[in-house]
């Protein structure tokens, strides 16, 4: 009775003020969420801090790889992540009731598999870019896809 | 506790650092900095294919080169209980400290405050 009391207080402190930016996020410490990485893989579980960069750490998180074909894997053994904020695309809290709904329209398959497909996946980014990034620079573009867009 | 203050405190413990690039380096951690550059030791790194794999006996790793930094789940647990134990000595250092004569400026600053 009484922590629910408090937490409300502190809901309405966090409520009485508009944080802007990565402040943002204070919302969303001790929830699930949810959080896409520029590689493309995204990572589910508790946020437990951040900074000013954006820098996350994500309790018990596991990773899940969507894949093509309503497919995705799910690593099985829960991590500490500290994700590097450059990485992050987005984030997003979930709702610990309905997060399974989508994913029983999906078909879980192996993380392992689904990792060596994503790889594959990415390697022929790479290597499309790397052959791409040759010919422009012949013509005279100066492109730095592989060092700036892609990780 | 930012996420830089957890990394410093997981030193020695192993962690798996995955590099932008998709490279893995697995290994104790021996320092990092503010930077989120790193130092490992016993360290075992993986090319992005994950083909090949190369025992390193310590591994330098600059931070802006991390896509992430991943650790076992129990290790907040033995941070936790650290952490636990500084609380519990931090009043008795105070104490020593108010005895000594090399104490801290603020703090006899707060002590004129209360005399007046």
């Amino acid at each position: 009775m009484s922590s629910g009391s408090s937490s409300n207080l502190e809901d309405l402190y966090l409520q009485s003020y508009s944080f802007t930016t990565t402040a943002a996020i204070i919302g969303s410490v001790d929830r699930k969420v949810f959080v896409l990485l520029r590689d493309g893989r995204s990572v589910i579980g508790v946020l437990r801090t951040f900074d000013q960069f954006a820098n996350l750490v994500i309790h018990d998180g596991v990773e899940r790889i969507y894949l093509d074909g309503s497919r995705y894997g799910e690593s099985t053994e829960p991590q500490i992540f500290l994700i590097r904020g450059e990485n992050v695309v987005m984030m997003g809290e979930l709702d610990i009731d309905k997060e399974d709904e989508p994913l029983e329209k999906l078909t879980r398959i192996d993380y392992g598999a689904a990792f060596g497909e994503w790889k594959k996946a990415q390697t022929e980014i790479v290597e499309r870019h790397t052959i791409e990034d040759k010919q422009l620079r012949s013509k005279g573009h100066l492109t730095s896809f592989l060092t700036d867009e892609f990780y | 506790m930012l996420p830089l203050y957890l990394l410093t405190s997981v030193k020695t413990q192993p962690i798996l650092v995955e590099l932008k690039s998709g490279e893995t380096v697995n290994g104790l951690l021996e320092n990092c900095d503010s930077w989120m550059n790193l130092t490992l030791n016993d360290a075992v790194t993986v090319d992005l294919h994950g083909k090949r794999f190369e025992k390193v006996p310590e591994v330098y790793v600059r931070g802006n080169q991390i896509k992430y930094v991943r650790m076992s789940n129990d290790i907040i647990d033995k941070f936790k209980e650290q952490n636990r134990g500084q609380n519990r000595q931090r009043p008795m250092q105070k104490r020593q400290q108010r005895n000594g004569r090399d104490r801290d400026p603020r703090e006899r600053r707060n002590g004129n405050q209360r005399i007046k």
